[in-house]
């Protein structure tokens, strides 16, 4: 997939929420969403598959993925525009779906803050924000 | 100054708008916001120095190309405060950007590298970004 955005030295601590907004593109299959230390290094990895109708989320640690976690509660299809709330944890990662259902994924990496950030496949960001 | 935070694959067009919000730190003495192409290749350099390289309270503009850096652009107007939230509004055009200040002010700066898109950002100094958004 194709890297969309991709952001590096930012400064997420625990506890902090992130906002993304975008749109799917019309004939997406799929998209991402990693956030962590870098690219390989990740906290989580945010993956809605339209094909599979899940989300697949995971972690990276030194280039090695984790175990996948399946969630089938997918309220977002191609062509929308939608909004995420991500909070971060000590514990677990919070995701927010635009229907308010949440998806919780572990924080097995332990990390204390989040300075990585990308964005692949058919998913274009509009805005970006964290607080 | 601290190295902020960097953005790459914006991939900004012609026409669109760029909005950045972000805190200014309370003893900040200068800040930027890179724009270009890559770290070398700046169509936009912003660097509003409250009291850095003999400047007080006044924006100085430039580009970099291919790592050598043009002609300053000193712009007069200064409405930022350390230890507030500014947001500043960069629209991308062909033939030059347009900046918008926190109290409205606008200025242009000549797209002297001709880019085509915006793929790059970058943030630097006594500023730490927030929110950024494409329109």
């Amino acid at each position: 997939m194709s890297v969309k955005f991709e952001i590096a030295n930012m400064h997420v601590k625990q506890g902090s929420t992130l906002k993304i907004k975008g749109k799917i593109d019309n004939d997406a299959d799929g998209f991402v969403i990693n956030l962590g230390q870098g690219s390989e290094k990740l906290s989580l990895h945010f993956n809605p598959r339209f094909r599979e109708s899940t989300i697949v989320c995971n972690s990276k640690d030194s280039g090695k993925w984790g175990q996948e976690q399946r969630d089938n509660h997918l309220c977002f299809s191609p062509g929308s525009e939608i909004k995420f709330t991500m909070i971060f944890e000590s514990n677990e990662f919070k995701v927010k779906l635009p229907d308010g259902h949440q998806v919780t994924f572990p924080n097995r990496l332990g990390h204390s803050h989040l300075s990585y950030m990308c964005v692949k496949g058919g998913f274009n960001i509009t805005s970006f924000k964290y607080e | 100054m601290a190295c902020g935070l960097v953005a790459s694959n914006l991939n900004l067009k012609p026409g669109e708008s760029l909005r950045v919000r972000g805190e200014v730190a309370p003893d900040a003495k200068s800040f930027v916001l890179n724009l270009g192409k890559d770290s070398d290749n700046l169509c936009l350099h912003f660097n509003p120095r409250f009291d850095a390289h003999g400047d007080a309270n006044t924006i100085v503009c430039n580009s970099k190309d291919g790592g050598a850096w043009g002609t300053e652009h000193r712009e007069p107007a200064f409405p930022f405060q350390p230890g507030s939230i500014v947001e500043v509004f960069v629209t991308f055009n062909q033939t030059d950007l347009t900046i918008k200040l926190p109290d409205g002010h606008t200025f242009k700066f000549p797209n002297r590298l001709n880019l085509e898109a915006i793929n790059y950002m970058a943030a630097d100094g006594d500023f730490k970004i927030k929110c950024v958004a494409f329109e």
